[in-house]
């Protein structure tokens, strides 16, 4: 079981290594599609299955598909392929900053793991469900800034597109 | 370090290298920073699962609440750039140039 966490996690890396040396943010995208749906699996393996639901619906579902949309607006017609020296480089980055990791954590602290919300007992009611429900009894006062500022953003948004000419229909 | 914990902490500098190297596309450089969203939010979620406590959930939740704000301001940016410049090249940036 332990070995699916590990697989998920190297996509993980893997999908943010695309993202970072892309050739051209196509590549971009599908990379981040990858790391975010591995990152869903790693969190149902871990047990917290409503947090990788949320994960999936609003940063998968909401956020990337604007990306999407606006990489077809700004992107090139033509785009480079992967073979390229910049992927290497990159790749022999990462190669570097996990050497640092390991040297500085110590090759034995690799054997410790973290354990699943699924360990032990009977239990009806479940961690993530619990704390993400702390949201509308104590944090309250959170939900209301985190509810102000998304409305700030779409206020934000209107100013910074505004542009010359104005009409519900334009082309870019 | 376990390994789960080296695996976020070499996306988030993955994605800050991406980040700080950004080459021709605003895009490019926007993607980088919702990858080091990701890495901090997965981050977030593990941190209440391995000392088993149910509160910090909240956590990653807001995070992800304004990160979506952030991304649709560097997303309007993008926009406002190639209606100007009729693209999103970031040689275009150069307002600023002595």
């Amino acid at each position: 079981m332990m070995n699916f966490v590990l697989f998920m996690s190297l996509c993980f890396v893997l999908g943010g290594l695309a993202v970072a040396s892309n050739p051209s943010p196509y590549y971009g995208v599908v990379g981040l599609v990858v790391a975010s749906i591995a990152g869903c699996g790693w969190l149902v393996s871990l047990g917290v299955s409503f947090m990788s639901l949320v994960l999936v619906m609003v940063y998968l579902g909401g956020m990337l598909v604007v990306f999407v949309y606006s990489v077809s607006l700004a992107a090139d017609p033509y785009p480079e392929a992967w073979a390229d020296w910049r992927v290497i480089g990159y790749g022999l980055g990462m190669v570097l900053v996990i050497v640092v990791g390991v040297v500085v954590g110590g090759v034995s602290g690799m054997s410790m793991e973290v354990g699943t919300v699924n360990n032990v007992g009977l239990s009806s009611l479940r961690v993530d469900f619990t704390g993400v429900a702390m949201f509308y009894s104590r944090g309250a006062g959170l939900f209301l800034i985190g509810g102000y500022g998304l409305l700030l953003t779409l206020f934000v948004v209107l100013e910074l597109v505004r542009g010359l000419s104005r009409g519900a229909i334009r082309a870019v | 370090m376990s390994i789960l914990h080296l695996s976020f902490y070499s996306t988030f500098t993955l994605a800050g290298l991406g980040l700080a190297f950004h080459r021709t596309h605003l895009i490019s450089a926007l993607l980088c920073l919702e990858g080091m969203m990701l890495s901090m939010y997965v981050a977030l979620t593990m941190w209440p699962i391995q000392t088993q406590t149910s509160s910090p959930m909240v956590l990653p939740i807001l995070m992800l609440t304004f990160s979506a704000c952030e991304a649709g301001t560097g997303l309007a940016l993008l926009v406002a750039s190639t209606r100007t410049h009729g693209s999103d090249h970031l040689h275009n940036f150069n307002l600023l140039q002595c």
